[in-house]
């Protein structure tokens, strides 16, 4: 057994708390951001999709520099550590994996990884009417940004796909296995039968520039990569109920 | 010279097998999505151009005549026949021959705010330009919102 529901086996800190706000963000943004692009709410659509450009922007500086079962470094492994991995979920005594196991870290990366894609392409992202394309749609010709608004729409299904197959995974272990992924990615907290290394936290002021590293990044692709020193547009953009 | 039957006959088959193709389902299909691609285009060099310090206005100039030509041509690009029940690729929706008024009003729409636009253009302004050109956008939008299928 890796994990145990039993009240006396100590509990060890397993995800920080930037790990839990940004997955949890993720989860919420997904559904409003599929909502707000099929309702043509399109500047909300925008600026809900630079929260999320923000958050995988961050995630993937928490992935270096973050606390132990937040690094990349830490939860990527090649085929041989999968293959034992699958092997022991089938015999009844293995190490418990205290953070992401073998296959669950590449289905983190996978998920960002289409994250990343998927809110570049919607900064190039062309609105029909012309008048609400994404940031750097002015970089890019109108055949182009057609090809990658079209992707962006790929993006979204592929999206849709690994977290269903996330969602797979969590019922799996819930039912099959018994282990409860959901409460510790909303306490932090996780039970060890057996006792286990504690992974080693992160200071939360590291989280605090990554922060400000990721949000700044996010207004600067915003403005469509305005320099301090650029004159500023002829006009304002048309206000959001243009109609 | 006498001309021969066959040269008379093909001389008139030559348009009316055209006017068949471009009347067919395809062909006016074909025909409405250039020019709503050549309008898509336009308000994209329309409003890349408002977004430069000073902008050209003979960009402006260009787009707004691209705008203003194309949208009259929408009244005759939706004949009965040409939308889903074609069988072929359309966002096209049965609301435009359901309440044909409408899509009428909303073509007009266009039409206006398209000479509104050139008129804004010939003043010299930005702000009006600016302003004009987000009363196209709009036109475009309500037309997309109740005639075609959402994406
Ligand atoms: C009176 C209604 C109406 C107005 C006004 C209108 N459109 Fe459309 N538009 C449509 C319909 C209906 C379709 C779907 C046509 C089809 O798929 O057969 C469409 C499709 C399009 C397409 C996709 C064409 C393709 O190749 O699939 C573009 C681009 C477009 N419109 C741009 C614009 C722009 C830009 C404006 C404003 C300048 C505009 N439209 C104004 C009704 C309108
Ligand atoms: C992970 C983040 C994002 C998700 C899940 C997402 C999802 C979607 C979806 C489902 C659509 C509708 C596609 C269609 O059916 O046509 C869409 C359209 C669009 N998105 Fe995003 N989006 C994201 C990020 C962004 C960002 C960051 C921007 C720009 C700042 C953006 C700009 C646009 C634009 C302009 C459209 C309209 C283009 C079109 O209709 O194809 N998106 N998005």
């Amino acid at each position: 057994m890796t994990a145990t529901t039993d009240r006396a086996a100590p509990t060890t800190r397993l995800w920080d708390l930037p790990v839990r706000l940004v997955h949890w963000s993720f989860a919420l943004l997904v559904p409003l951001l599929w909502w707000t692009a099929e309702s043509g709410k399109l500047d909300l659509h925008k600026n809900l999709g630079l929260v999320m450009l923000a958050l995988v922007a961050f995630r993937l500086l928490w992935g270096v520099v973050g606390s132990d079962t937040a690094r990349f470094a830490r939860f990527l492994e090649g085929p041989a550590a999968i293959r034992n991995y699958l092997a022991g979920l089938r015999s009844s005594d293995h190490a418990p994996v205290v953070g992401h196991n073998p296959l669950g870290g590449w289905s983190v990366i996978g998920l960002l990884t289409l994250l990343a894609l998927q809110v570049s392409l919607g900064l190039f992202a062309q609105d029909t009417d012309g008048v609400k394309s994404g940031p750097l749609n002015y970089l890019v010709t109108w055949d182009t940004a057609k090809a990658l608004s079209e992707a962006h729409e790929v993006g979204f299904n592929l999206i849709l796909a690994l977290v269903a197959l996330h969602l797979a995974a969590i019922f799996y272990y819930r039912v099959m296995r018994r282990e409860d992924l959901i409460s510790p990615m909303v306490t932090g907290q996780r039970r060890f039968a057996v006792p286990v290394a504690a992974p080693r936290m992160a200071p939360l002021w590291r989280a605090a520039v990554c922060a400000m590293l990721a949000g700044g990044l996010a207004v600067w692709l915003s403005t469509g990569l305005a320099l301090p020193w650029d004159k500023p547009p002829a006009a304002p953009p048309p206000p959001a109920d243009y109609m | 010279m006498k001309p021969s039957p066959l040269l008379i006959l093909a001389a008139l088959l030559v348009p009316v097998t055209s006017v068949a193709l471009a009347a067919s389902p395809a062909g006016i299909i074909k025909v409405r999505h250039q020019n709503f691609e050549g309008m898509g285009r336009a308000m994209k060099g329309l409003f890349d151009e408002l977004r430069k310090p000073a902008p050209n206005f003979a960009v402006f100039k260009a787009s707004a005549t691209v705008l203003a030509n194309s949208a009259p041509r929408i009244a005759n690009h939706f004949p009965k026949g040409s939308g889903p029940e074609s069988g072929l690729k359309t966002d096209a929706l049965p609301a435009i021959w359901q309440k044909p008024g409408e899509f009428t009003a909303a073509t007009n729409r266009l039409v206006g705010t398209t000479q509104a636009l050139q008129a804004a253009v010939a003043s010299g302004n930005v702000m009006q330009v600016s302003k004009a050109a987000g009363d196209v956008g709009g036109s475009c939008k309500n037309c997309h919102d109740t005639f075609r299928k959402p994406r």
